[in-house]
């Protein structure tokens, strides 16, 4: 019995011991061999490469991907498209548990900066070449004179409308605040919903935010508050965007509900699409919105850019925009000089003539003249812009993009004063941004 | 008074003996137990532990955290939208036990009532249980839709203006939370379903005999016989409801203006957005120490409500 007893002990200890070994081995493996697709597997080094878009834009990653295995036929691209709301996370945590892909998808901004600090992204400067793209684009993924990260792709805000509304109420596009106030009231009598709102996701919001700082004291003011560089996020040009904001939401401008109705799941562009309202200030991807789930709706469709404001210092050629994807490589790479190539590949004319021409987008490539005559009235915007202002949520650390959002929100939902929200930004940019 | 002695020592003998038996089964037990026992501690215990270390460190998640000792949770003391959330998770609570529990009861009950086609309705009642979270939540956004929503339309029917439902942060509570109720009362009625099978027929007829009418045989004979039940279920709402999380996201997203926060969404957005997992850690930390206290104390009520005598 001893015995027996002894021989089971011997095999739960070994079985134990094999347990911890064989968990703590395979996990170093998977590692190992990770890395080792990263280097060489079968003799062709591999790049993996994430992104998030479907559809045509996978498309022309797709053959871009295809060209440059041509040049190095030595080379296998994996590619992997992660759902956009999953894609954040993904990316953080692939980063934090030294695993990244070689090449990857970001916004710019803040979000990019984040790793940046961390010392996660290759500093591609001397690869960039500057003639090539979009200056203000390129700025959002350039941080202390470096760059790292290549813009393929950016977009704008506009205020999109129903010209059939419009005239039907004898209405012209408004210039000015007080214009588009007069507008809202004519629309609120005849009982259409002036201004189509989907703040739930928040963004959607912000813009206004933004476009009346903007028009208020100009665009240096974000750029002040920022940089810390006298001013704050309490200025008075603050409080007083968040005043006209609530000034129009008392005028019944926007749809009953805006904070709760989510920008992704469609109502929002449904009252557009149907009649119900008649603007909404969103980025010009609603273009590709629109051609995909309402194609008879664009012959109605048009748009104009944010009304200025009486006494601001900012004007109509200040533009809101962002950009995306913007392309990095990880400093992790194995492959890194590959991974650059890959890059530019994906930044190259050709991709970038491809995806305006394709997805009805404005690129991060200089002079890329879209074929399609709606997305080239967008292009002579930018063409004219002085100043592209990239979101703040984008622009800003994480945390106080997120306390931004949120103020702005309540801001729209009455729910706190335009200078209480001003307070909590600056306290919390006190805190965070030194 | 000597055989009394005499079985006295075979008594202890025998339990000596046994003890000694029952120790070299300690190694054949253990081994049964250890495939479960490392599962547990490499997934469980070893989370709990290396979470509450996270939770002393101001750490991004990549970079090598500073250890700042119970800061964290000092932040978290004087934290409003901490407090909010905590209230938030306190609301789902009661409503999961005080509307959900008994809702399910007396879904259970009308399914043994005598009523033409109830088979169908206990398929119908089930259903929303078997749906995924996502789906519930987008459903429900889209009938909860401030203009064309079903909701409002139907209410419109009854001279109701249109209700701003997930917009304003009062009635988004209480909006998710009617969801939440929807999506779960079925799985309780299907433990009450299964208890009140097992009460055992007898006694109604014992009952009837006695001259005990309908509401008299639900206090006296299915309610006790039901309690180890209702136990149980509790523990399950209970720590169900603050760990709360996927409806809420999907729906509202903590929001408008951290209405509907909750310790859950929280959490997710230090740890994920704004990249505090220190910060992050702590409040999962609290979530569990909470559901630990809650659930220990249902134990200890229920343990002396046995004692009491009561089935």
């Amino acid at each position: 019995m001893k015995k027996v007893v002894s021989i089971l002990s011997l095999c739960v200890v070994l079985l134990l011991a094999a347990c911890g070994v064989n968990g703590g081995s395979s996990s170093s493996e998977s590692a190992s061999g990770q890395s080792g697709s990263g280097s060489e597997s079968e003799g062709k080094k591999v790049l993996e490469f994430w992104h998030i878009d479907p559809g045509e834009k996978e498309k022309i990653y797709k053959e871009a991907v295809d060209r440059f295995e041509k040049k190095h036929p030595d080379v296998e691209v994996k590619m992997l498209r992660i759902p956009n709301d999953a894609y954040k996370q993904k990316l953080a945590v692939a980063m934090s548990g030294g695993n990244p892909p070689d090449v990857f998808h970001s916004w710019g901004g803040g979000w990019l900066k984040h790793f940046v600090e961390q010392d996660k992204v290759l500093d591609i400067t001397q690869n960039t070449d500057f003639e090539h793209f979009n200056k203000l684009a390129l700025n959002n993924s350039t941080f202390n004179d470096k760059v790292y990260g290549l813009p393929l792709s950016m977009t704008i805000d506009v205020v999109f409308y129903n010209k059939e509304i419009f005239e039907k109420y004898g209405l012209q596009p408004p210039k000015t605040y007080e214009e588009w106030l007069t507008i809202i009231d004519t629309l609120n009598e005849n009982d259409v919903i002036p201004i189509a709102l989907t703040n739930a996701t928040k963004w959607p919001g912000a813009y206004y935010l933004m476009n009346f700082a903007s028009r208020i004291e100009g665009p240096e003011l974000f750029d002040s508050a920022y940089n810390r560089k006298g001013r704050g996020f309490d200025d008075e040009g603050y409080v007083k965007a968040g005043e006209y904001i609530q000034e129009m939401v008392e005028r019944d401008a926007f749809n009953p509900g805006f904070n709760g109705v989510p920008y992704d799941e469609g109502q929002g562009r449904q009252l557009i699409y149907t009649g119900q309202a008649a603007m909404m200030d969103m980025s010009i991807s609603f273009l590709n919105n629109v051609r995909q789930e309402a194609p008879e709706f664009e012959e109605k469709l048009d748009f104009f850019v944010f009304p200025t404001v009486e006494g601001g210092k900012g004007d109509q050629t200040q533009i809101g925009g962002a950009t995306g994807p913007v392309w990095s490589v990880s400093k992790d790479s194995k492959n890194s000089d590959l991974a650059v190539e890959l890059l530019k590949e994906l930044t190259s004319t050709e991709t970038a003539q491809n995806y305006t021409d394709r997805t009805g987008s404005l690129t991060g490539v200089k002079d890329i003249v879209p074929e399609d005559p709606f997305t080239k009235r967008f292009y002579d915007v930018v063409q004219n812009a002085t100043h592209i202002q990239m979101p703040y949520d984008q622009t800003l650390p994480p945390e106080i993009a997120e306390l931004h959002k949120d103020t702005t929100q309540a801001i729209f939902g009455l729910d706190m004063t335009p200078q209480e929200a001003a307070e909590k930004m600056e306290a919390k940019a006190k805190e965070v941004l030194k | 008074m000597e055989t009394q002695l005499a079985r006295a020592k075979t008594v202890s003998k025998s339990t000596s003996k046994l003890s000694s038996k029952t120790l070299k089964n300690v190694l054949t037990i253990s081994l049964f137990i250890a495939p479960a026992l490392i599962v547990y501690i490499v997934y469980v215990l070893y989370p709990i532990v290396s979470t509450f270390i996270y939770s002393l460190y101001d750490w991004d998640g990549s970079s090598a955290g500073t250890f700042v000792g119970l800061h964290n949770y000092l932040n978290l003391l004087g934290d409003s939208i901490f407090w909010t959330s905590l209230t938030n998770n306190t609301w789902v609570v009661l409503t999961s036990v005080f509307v959900q529990i008994p809702l399910g009861l007396i879904m259970a009950l009308m399914l043994f009532a005598p009523i033409k086609g109830i088979r169908f309705f206990s398929s119908v009642y089930f259903f929303p249980f078997l749906m995924s979270t996502v789906a519930i939540g987008l459903l429900w956004v889209f009938m909860y839709d401030p203009i064309n929503g079903v909701i409002n339309k139907f209410i419109n029917l009854f001279g109701f203006e249109n209700i701003a439902w997930l917009s304003e942060a009062n009635t988004a509570l209480i909006a998710v939370l009617i969801v939440v109720v929807w999506q779960f009362a079925p799985f309780y009625m299907i433990l009450f379903k299964a208890a009140i099978v097992g009460i055992p027929e007898e006694l109604y007829e014992a009952a009837n005999i006695d001259g005990a009418n309908a509401l008299r045989k639900f206090f006296h004979i299915t309610l006790p016989l039901l309690m180890p039940t209702i136990v149980s279920s509790s523990i399950l709402a209970i720590v169900g409801s603050l760990k709360a999380f996927d409806i809420f996201y999907v729906m509202t997203g903590g929001g408008p203006n951290h209405g509907t926060e909750l310790l859950g969404t929280y959490m997710f957005k230090q740890a994920f957005i704004n990249f505090n997992m220190g910060y992050a850690s702590a409040i999962a930390f609290v979530m569990f120490f909470i559901a630990l206290v809650v659930t220990i104390l249902i134990l200890i009520m229920d343990f002396y409500r046995k004692k009491k005598g009561a089935y």
